[in-house]
């Protein structure tokens, strides 16, 4: 049993504030991952709970045990680190034998661990060779294999991808995926991809300057930001944010964006309350608008500045008065630049964020219920 | 273009690297001598006989003959040929003529016995100078303390060196002041680190003055003198590891730095205690930058030279270089004889040389084995 | 000192408690290391400062009482000194200059120019730089005997600059390594010729570095005894005359001189201390 609770994490380098008081909790066998942008303490927060570096403040419980101030090898934790750091002057069977060793296990189990790991891996045939002569997506198995073959249980994985070239890190982190659904450790592991992340994570948490904005399943994350920075950083095309001023009309609340109306979702009536007559951000992915060449029902006209086919969508860019929006179409949605098309905004697909917090504003979960 | 701007150093280092090295090699083993060779007639352009008679031989006269030469300006004047019995060099008797240049005879026409005295220069191929130096009384205490230095110094240095490498890469609170104290060896001569270590060890210096103020000793010990050869080694050694222990830090510094901390940090990871890291994983990615060290101290404690002169004095206790000066120097100390000097710097480049080699191979051979 | 509290587990105290001694222990290793190499410094500097009668006293004392330049205005008036300290320097700028001269366009060369043979001229350079310099003086010494130029402080600072020659180069060629050709480009684009793009970007950029380089040339050639006792008769430098004197000298003599040897060393290491790694630490493979 491996939960990790981290509670008020605070780690300083200086002035800089790396990791400001970060509590998150993680299940048993659970695979989340920290995401963010770099020099945004993901990865400070991964060697805390490492042990290569000891917070200032607040504490790291790996199972029932506090292991704040532990040294890592007595953490039961092992990592996959980003420059992979197998060590050069040893062979594959040793850099992988070498955590084992260190534990002084048996010789007998060793190789028989080394065996299973590798073959995992698909590097059974290179035991015998130096790393030197390794591709980078080799010498990624090896430290995955080196991380796997001291059973521990906790992995932490620090980017471990993101030096493999584009084609190789799709494959490999499919590959990671189905390797690491079989295993029994629980799991954080860090990327500044956010597809990775969404690909592969239990859940999420969205870092940004030493704090998690958001914690979540990936399909939230992604479709209910609960923070501008979340939204804008999370998605290809990123979210949509559209600058609207709230207005009441007949006891409902719409959004106001050039003259045109986009109405609240009812449950939003009371949240929005607070923002009437104030400006407001209103975020909107771009496979979520409905585009039409031909004037709808309560969609609002814009035109196309740039038509960008990419296949499996066309990506259309318009702008309104104040922002930039980018709306997916289907391939066979076909416009000139400077023609004029129609956007319905679905109000059950529209995320409202506070201007000056960047908060998601939310319905409040208990009235909902009530 | 590019070659242009290197040539100017290349030259200068073939002119002072390489016709040096060729050139003491020569020394060693050449000598200019003179030479004579007979004539088979009483005439300068006559044939020359085979066997050269060195100088100094004494020869019988047989017979001689007053001939004439012919001076640049013309004129002539009277010269005296003697027909000669002489052994060669190879203890030959051979019969032919001399003019009165290349002999010295007590009367030029009574004389039946002469001495040779001049002759052609010959620059000859001689093992002399080496059996000079090897039969030296010198000589085998010089290399053995020459040896014993080095086996004693490097161990230490690196130790030493490796152990103020990893605590400047621990980065204590203010490493770099202490980088800079560690460093400051690096600038001092071998002459004052002998000179400061000397007030140490000296009859009344620093060590016997705390021995004798701790009560430890009555009177001072004498460290320095001709039956002590342990206690001026210490000394020796002393002050080479406090003087040149830094260069080897500084190489390992580097080598550390370039050391990816990934590499430390995976092997704490997985469970490597402090010294484990440093056996497994610091000193076999270390090796390289050891082995270069290794091979530059080897070869520099060759030179160790004005430490052992300002400690003992140059006589007491001896080492190579200081031989080499010894049979080079000019002044009441030394011998003047420069081609025995140039035997022994013959036998530190031939030693450095094969230390150099030596580590190379091993080092390929490493790299061979771990591709 | 986070161990000392009560309220942590026992496991985790300790952990820290260790982590603790192990910095204590990097503080006293550096602290003991700086001592053993101080203390001789100090000591000598100690006497250098006394009187010559408590220079000669025993047991000596370990703080200068009275402080007193005594000892070294009797080792500045001996016989020879001031005029040697004159020829060291004379010799120290002349190696300077002409090791700078020479090395600078290799060094950028090397740095600058991919060229065949580049890696082998490298290679060239870096193994002579270990030479004995025992082994090139006394056939020198007898070469310049044969030319006439023997006994002059223009040979010595010739030897001395072959000597300094190969760190000089490598060391300029890390300075110039480390100014981006781009730079150069830039000036080029900019309309400089390459000639004054070199003289306007690089030079004010690299000359810090130049200036340590000619620093290890000067303190080198400051240092060097061997070549300087065979190559001079007359005009010697201050090692070679402190060497010389040596059998003969009092101990307020030696220890004065050892100090006033020590001192350029101490204040040049300062000066380039930046530049240590890349003049002693270059392990090129």
């Amino acid at each position: 049993m491996a939960k990790i609770t981290i509670e008020n994490a605070v780690k300083k380098f200086g002035d800089f504030v790396a990791v400001n008081d970060v509590s998150l909790s993680i299940e048993d066998q659970e695979f989340v991952v920290l995401l963010g942008p770099s020099g945004c303490g993901k990865t400070t927060l991964l060697r805390a709970v490492a042990g290569l570096g000891l917070l200032d403040s607040g504490n790291i419980m790996i199972g029932d045990r506090d292991v704040t101030y532990l040294p890592p090898k007595d953490r039961s934790i092992s990592m996959v680190f980003q420059s992979y750091a197998i060590f050069p002057h040893m062979k594959v069977f040793d850099n992988i034998a070498f955590g084992l060793r260190m534990q002084k296990v048996k010789k007998n189990v060793i190789r028989e661990r080394v065996q299973r790991v590798s073959e995992l891996l698909h590097i059974e045939s290179m035991l015998d060779r130096y790393p030197s002569q390794m591709s980078g997506g080799q010498r990624q198995r090896i430290a995955v294999a080196r991380a796997l073959a001291i059973e521990s249980k906790v992995l932490l994985m620090d980017e471990p991808l993101s030096n493999l070239d584009a084609l190789l890190r799709l494959e490999m982190r499919a590959e990671l995926k189905s390797l690491l659904a079989g295993l029994e450790a629980t799991t954080i592991y860090v990327t500044h991809d956010q597809i990775e992340a969404l690909s592969m994570g239990d859940r999420i948490a969205v870092m940004k300057d030493g704090e998690i904005l958001q914690y979540d399943h990936p399909t939230r994350v992604y479709d209910t930001p609960s923070h501008h920075f979340v939204g804008g950083f999370i998605g290809n095309p990123p979210m949509n944010f559209v600058s609207v001023r709230v207005e009441r009309h007949e006891g409902r609340y719409s959004a106001r964006v050039d003259g045109f109306n986009i109405e609240a979702d009812d449950n939003m009536s009371d949240a929005l309350s607070r923002y009437d007559g104030k400006e407001v951000l209103l975020g909107i992915r771009a496979e979520n608008m409905e585009a039409s060449k031909t004037p709808l029902d309560g969609a609002l006209a814009v035109e196309v500045k740039v038509i960008e086919p990419l296949g499996s969508q066309n990506l259309l860019t318009i702008n309104t008065s104040q922002d930039t929006l980018k709306v997916s179409t289907h391939p066979d949605f076909f416009v000139d630049p400077g023609e004029t098309i129609w956007l319905r905004f679905p109000a059950n697909k529209i995320r409202w964020i506070d201007k000056d917090t960047g908060a998601a504003i939310t319905p409040d979960i208990e009235k909902l219920r009530a | 273009m590019p070659y242009l701007l290197v040539l100017p150093t290349l030259l200068y280092l073939a002119i002072f690297f390489a016709y040096p090295m060729v050139s003491a090699l020569q020394l060693a083993v050449q000598a200019d001598v003179r030479y004579l060779n007979l004539r088979a007639e009483p005439d300068v352009t006559a044939e020359r006989l085979p066997g050269t008679i060195a100088m100094q031989t004494v020869v019988d006269i047989i017979d001689r003959e007053r001939g004439e030469e012919e001076l640049a300006s013309g004129r002539t004047r009277p010269i005296f040929w003697y027909l000669v019995e002489a052994q060669t060099v190879d203890e030959e008797t051979v019969t032919g003529w001399v003019n009165q240049r290349n002999i010295f005879v007590e009367s030029r026409t009574e004389s039946v016995t002469g001495r040779i005295n001049d002759g052609e220069p010959v620059t000859e191929w001689t093992t002399r100078h080496i059996r000079t130096m090897v039969n030296d009384f010198r000589f085998n205490s010089a290399l053995r303390n020459t040896m014993l230095m080095i086996v004693i110094i490097l161990p230490i240095q690196f130790v030493v060196a490796i152990i103020m490498a990893l605590v400047l890469q621990a980065q204590p609170r203010g490493s770099t002041m202490f980088l800079y104290i560690f460093a400051i060896p690096l600038g001092i001569s071998d002459l004052a680190a002998g000179l400061v270590w000397y007030s140490l060890f000296t009859q009344r210096g620093f060590i016997n003055s705390f021995l004798v103020q701790m009560g430890i000793l009555d009177s001072p010990f004498i460290f320095i003198a001709s039956g002590q050869l342990g206690w001026i080694l210490l000394a020796i050694v002393l002050a080479e590891v406090w003087r040149a222990t830094s260069i080897v830090m500084v190489i390992v510094v580097s080598g550390l730095q370039a050391i990816p901390r990934d590499y430390l940090e995976s092997g704490q990871v997985f469970g490597a205690t402090l010294w484990q890291r440093i056996r497994y994983i610091v000193l076999p990615l270390l090796r390289p930058s050891l082995q270069v060290a290794l091979i530059l101290r080897t070869i520099l404690a060759f030179q160790v030279f004005a430490v052992v002169i300002a400690i003992s004095g140059g006589d007491v206790f001896t080492v190579l270089a200081n031989e080499t000066f010894r049979w080079y120097d000019r002044g009441d100390g030394g011998y003047n004889n420069p081609n025995v000097a140039a035997a022994y710097a013959g036998l530190i480049m031939i030693i450095s040389l094969a230390i150099s080699f030596f580590y190379l191979r091993a080092i390929r051979s490493q790299e061979e084995t771990t591709g | 000192m986070l161990f000392l509290r009560k309220s942590l587990p026992p496991d985790q105290r300790w952990a820290l408690f260790r982590n603790w001694v192990r910095r204590m222990g990097v503080y006293a290793l550096a602290i003991l290391i700086s001592l053993w190499i101080l203390l001789p410094i100090w000591l000598i500097a100690t006497m250098a400062f006394s009187t010559r009668s408590n220079v000669r006293s025993f047991p000596k004392p370990f703080f200068p009482d009275p402080i007193s330049t005594d000892t070294m205005q009797f080792f500045l008036n001996a016989e020879g000194i001031l005029s040697s300290t004159g020829n060291s320097l004379i010799v120290a700028f002349a190696t300077l200059a002409l090791s700078t001269i020479i090395a600078t366009p290799a060094g950028y060369a090397i740095s600058r120019f991919v060229f065949r043979g580049r890696d082998a001229v490298r290679l060239g350079i870096l193994s002579v730089r270990a030479f004995p310099i025992v082994i090139l003086a006394v056939p020198l010494a007898v070469t310049f005997i044969n030319l006439g130029i023997y006994d002059s402080l223009w040979s010595l600072a010739l030897l001395h600059t072959a000597l300094v020659l190969p760190t000089s180069v490598l060391v300029i060629a890390s300075v110039f390594a480390s100014v981006p050709y781009e730079l150069e480009e830039a000036a080029q684009v900019f309309g400089c010729t390459p000639t004054m793009a070199f003289f306007r970007v690089v030079m004010p950029l690299t000359l810090p570095g130049i200036a340590a380089a000619g620093i290890f040339a000067f303190v080198t050639s400051w240092n060097e005894v061997f070549a300087a006792v065979l190559l001079t008769l007359t005009n010697r430098t201050l090692p070679a005359q402190i060497l010389f004197s040596l059998d003969k000298a009092s101990d307020p003599f030696k220890f004065a001189g050892g100090f006033f040897m020590l001192v350029p060393s101490i204040i040049f290491i300062f000066f380039i201390r930046r530049y240590l790694f890349s003049m002693w630490g270059q392990v090129t493979k």
